[in-house]
């Protein structure tokens, strides 16, 4: 029990990290994990509420439930362009995790509450190194709830919506060049705030074995009004930068997916699958914090970032061993949208090359033991943030076991 | 299944261990760097905010440039090395500025350049041979100039003999790989003078000189490279204080018309800014030879302020309202004067470019650097313009740079360096360099 608990603490104060392009994350379920990240057209469990909000009335069971957590471990090295010295962010242990409740009062309705970490970031590049005048440290987490109501039309068409609550908090520092007897100054911004989305999706299953699916998830301005905001810079200049509030706004960007999928075999022990999601990534144009009290020094300041749409490809496949353990293989790309000409080190972003496996183990009827690995390798890419005339080359590697349960009866 | 996860994992496990970027490779391509020396003036000789004190020689161009020449193979980069952090004591030395509060003439504090209270070291020869040759005040000729130690006090610290040009000094010290920035001073000078205590070195005198530093330091074959001239009227010395700085209400404005109505001189005031008065010797007026400041004309940052804020300097001195008072030319540089010193640093970059070419040397376009930095230059988050303290790259005296100017710097030497002779010397990390430390 008191293990339990702790994990449940873990999880509960769990922060999430970037990966993939942007600050986006994808560990939602541990057997989609196995399979590439796909899952779009699929409809195992309650985790199809977030997938895909129209594939929860195909699950078989009146209610289901499932749960779990990754250990998200990163690390992303900077060699500065024509300068010596090298640096090894080390990212510390992110926990994104998931819970998924789907529940059947009819044949062909479900309703269902999915809570889940699908965007986040997190690093610590140190307070000394090179690009502190742009990121010293940022952690920025988001939890979103999603109360999801779905119907479906013979065994062939379903179709889902649900309401997307994000709450989210962040806390980064950075230098600034102005400097006194003890160095640097610093600005520590942080704050919390919470707003709506949705997320809608159709499945459909046309004949024996195929299933298809499309989804949609949208935007969700995270706008944060009266963030604390507070410098340190030396005694002489304080008047300038006036203990203050700042409104900041980042979007969380629109998703949409489409996934196919096809089950053979004897008693259907092959699945295969696909998936490919276009990320809205064009909406994240600049990090805008609008300073409330403004001085000569301190205003409104955009960060630009100007992020480009990206398509990401995934392919899985499942077998089913036997009555009691399930395997599965996936591999996905996932192009990054930032440009090169806008590589910030707050969110290194590089081409990534995702490798998953996973497993469930049936003990027991209904309950399944889900574990899963995933491997990104980041493609190693030269960049320059060029508003700061910030360059060099990055190179990440993330890897996240993880384990989950899922509970159908 | 157990098996492959544990495969799989180490697999992970180990490949992410060898996610590595390469590393810098540093090279010294077709140069020998095992001997580096500098010549030059002030600028290379690391002195800052109106002084030549310790931790303005550690953040010398020549200074920074060896400790990354060292990573080549470079040896000891010796500097006649300051003890204090103060500056050097010899007649008319003050010590070095910090930001501090100065009071002004009518009582209002303010942030900004005070001088530091410390005692200021005797200028004493350091007694040992030196790589930094450079030497504040040094004109391209005064190289060639025997005996120069006895009018430098600077010069003399180090002077290995005081009969000895300064050139002499190079062929004991057996450089292989030189820097050279010289010649500021041959129009700078007459610069800070406003013109009018100091002349501009001939182009043909310094084509000489520059030719003769050349000559001595490629005597043993050395390599090197060689900085041209920066616009000297584009540093906040003269950019600081505007022409038109004279801030009037409207009832000061109607008693200032009032009183040139009376001097029968045609300048109108009116409330806000206007030019300050300055003198003019070709005025048609019999008695006052004064008239306004055009656009484009400078004042110096040396003027005594206390002067224009109280004393009415630069119109008309309340304690003696019978006649103008024009700020003493000393103290301003007219367009004339600002062609003259325009025309004559290109005159000499033209001499520097060609000299570059017939030596084989690399080259630093400084003059084209500078230009940047007015228009505002970006490094790692680090903006930096030629304003005058809140610029970032000058330091206090608004003539030299800071650190962190000096490390900007320093990178455009390395740069020259690595294109000329197909090294990979690696830049410094400009944000391990202090800008302007504010109390």
């Amino acid at each position: 029990m008191r293990r339990f608990t702790t994990l449940l603490l873990i999880v509960c104060l769990a922060a999430t990290t970037s990966f993939g392009g942007g600050y986006q994350v994808g560990l939602h379920s541990m057997r989609n994990i196995g399979m590439g990240l796909i899952g779009t057209s699929l409809s195992y469990d309650a985790s199809s509420l977030f997938y895909n909000p129209g594939g929860s009335p195909f699950i078989k069971d009146q209610w289901s439930f499932s749960g779990g957590v990754s250990f998200l471990l990163a690390r992303t090295t900077f060699q500065p362009l024509n300068v010596m010295e090298q640096y090894n962010l080390e990212h510390k242990l992110n926990t994104p995790f998931y819970f998924y409740a789907a529940y059947k009062p009819t044949a062909n309705l479900s309703i269902g509450l999915a809570v889940n970490t699908p965007y986040g970031n997190s690093l610590s590049w140190g307070e000394t190194w090179k690009g502190r005048y742009l990121i010293q440290d940022l952690s920025f987490r988001a939890i979103t709830f999603q109360p999801t109501v779905s119907y479906k039309i013979k065994d062939v068409v379903g179709i889902g919506v649900g309401l997307v609550y994000a709450y989210g908090a962040f806390d980064m520092n950075k230098a600034i060049p102005l400097q006194g007897s003890n160095g640097d100054g610093t600005l520590n911004i942080n704050g919390s705030t919470g707003n709506f989305g949705f997320n809608a999706g159709i499945m459909v299953h046309p004949e024996t074995g195929w299933s298809l699916g499309l989804s949609y998830r949208s935007k969700i301005e995270m706008s944060v009004t009266s963030a604390n905001a507070d410098f340190t810079v030396p005694q002489s200049l304080s008047s300038n930068f006036p203990k203050n509030k700042v409104d900041v706004m980042l979007p969380l960007p629109a998703n949409l997916d489409f996934g196919a999928s096809y089950e053979f075999g004897k008693d259907k022990q092959w699945m295969i699958g696909m998936n490919l999601c276009y990320v809205f990534w064009s909406t994240y144009d600049s990090l805008i914090f609008d300073f409330q009290t403004k001085t000569a020094a301190v205003n409104r300041t955009a960060t630009p970032a100007l992020y480009t749409d990206q398509l990401i490809m995934r392919i899985g496949a499942q077998y089913k061993a036997s009555d009691l353990l399930t395997i599965r293989l996936g591999g996905y790309y996932d192009p990054t949208p930032v440009k090169n000409s806008y590589l910030n080190p707050q969110t290194p972003s590089m081409n990534q090359i995702g490798m998953t496996c996973g497993i469930s183990i049936y003990p027991t009827k209904g309950l399944s033991i889900d574990a899963a690995f995933l491997y990104i390798l980041g493609v190693e890419r030269s960049g320059t943030y060029s508003p700061d005339n910030f360059a060099g080359t990055y190179k990440n590697a993330l890897y996240s076991p993880g384990i989950g349960l899922t509970y159908s009866f | 299944m157990k098996k492959i996860l544990f495969i799989i994992l180490s697999l992970a496990v180990f490949t992410s261990c060898e996610r590595k970027i390469d590393e810098f490779k540093v090279e010294k391509g077709s140069a020998n760097f095992s001997t580096y020396i500098a010549v030059g003036n002030s600028m290379m000789a690391g002195y800052a905010d109106g002084a030549l004190y310790r931790t303005g020689q550690m953040y010398s161009i020549p200074n920074i440039i060896a400790g990354q020449l060292k990573l080549a193979g470079s040896g000891n980069f010796v500097q006649p090395v300051v003890n204090n952090d103060f500056g050097v004591d010899f007649p008319g030395a003050r010590p070095k500025l910090i930001m501090g509060y100065p009071v002004d003439c009518k009582g209002t504090v303010s942030l900004g350049p005070v001088p530091a209270t410390g005692t200021l070291e005797p200028a004493a020869p350091v007694g040992y041979q030196v790589n930094n040759l450079a030497i504040p005040g040094a004109k391209s000729f005064h190289m060639l100039f025997p005996g120069y130690a006895l009018f430098n006090p600077y010069y003399a610290r180090f002077a290995t003999n005081a009969n000895n040009m300064v050139v002499q000094e190079i062929a004991p010290l057996n450089p292989t790989f030189f820097t050279l920035w010289l010649g500021d001073n041959d129009v700078l000078g007459y610069a800070l003078s406003g013109g009018v205590g100091d002349t501009i070195t001939s182009p043909a005198l310094f084509q000489q000189a520059m030719g003769g530093v050349i000559t001595a330091l490629v005597a043993n074959g050395a390599k090197g490279v060689l900085a041209n001239i920066p616009d000297v009227t584009a540093i906040p010395f003269f950019t600081t204080i505007p022409y038109n700085g004279l801030v009037l209400t409207q009832s000061q404005a109607d008693s200032i018309n009032m009183a040139m109505a009376l001097y029968q001189l045609p300048f109108h005031y009116s409330a806000g800014p206007n030019p300050f008065l300055v003198n003019e010797p070709n005025s048609p007026h019999p008695y006052f030879k004064v008239r306004q400041m055009q656009p484009g004309e400078l004042v110096l940052l040396s003027v005594p302020q206390d002067s224009l804020k109280c004393k009415g300097m630069g119109i008309i001195d309340p304690g003696n309202p019978f006649q103008p008072y024009p700020i003493p030319s000393q103290y301003v540089l007219t367009i004339n004067e600002i062609t003259m010193i325009k025309s004559m640093t290109a005159a000499y970059n033209t001499i520097l470019f060609n000299l570059a070419a017939n030596f084989n040397l690399g080259f630093v376009d400084m003059s084209a650097n500078l230009r940047l930095l007015q228009k505002g230059i970006v490094w790692d988050g680090i903006k930096m313009t030629s304003t005058f303290v809140t610029g970032g790259a000058f330091s206090l005296d608004g003539v030299h740079l800071n650190p962190r100017g000096c490390a900007v710097a320093a990178n455009y030497f390395i740069d020259a360096i690595n294109l000329k002779y197909g090294s990979t010397i690696p830049q410094v990390n400009i944000t391990n360099y202090p800008g302007v430390i504010f109390p």
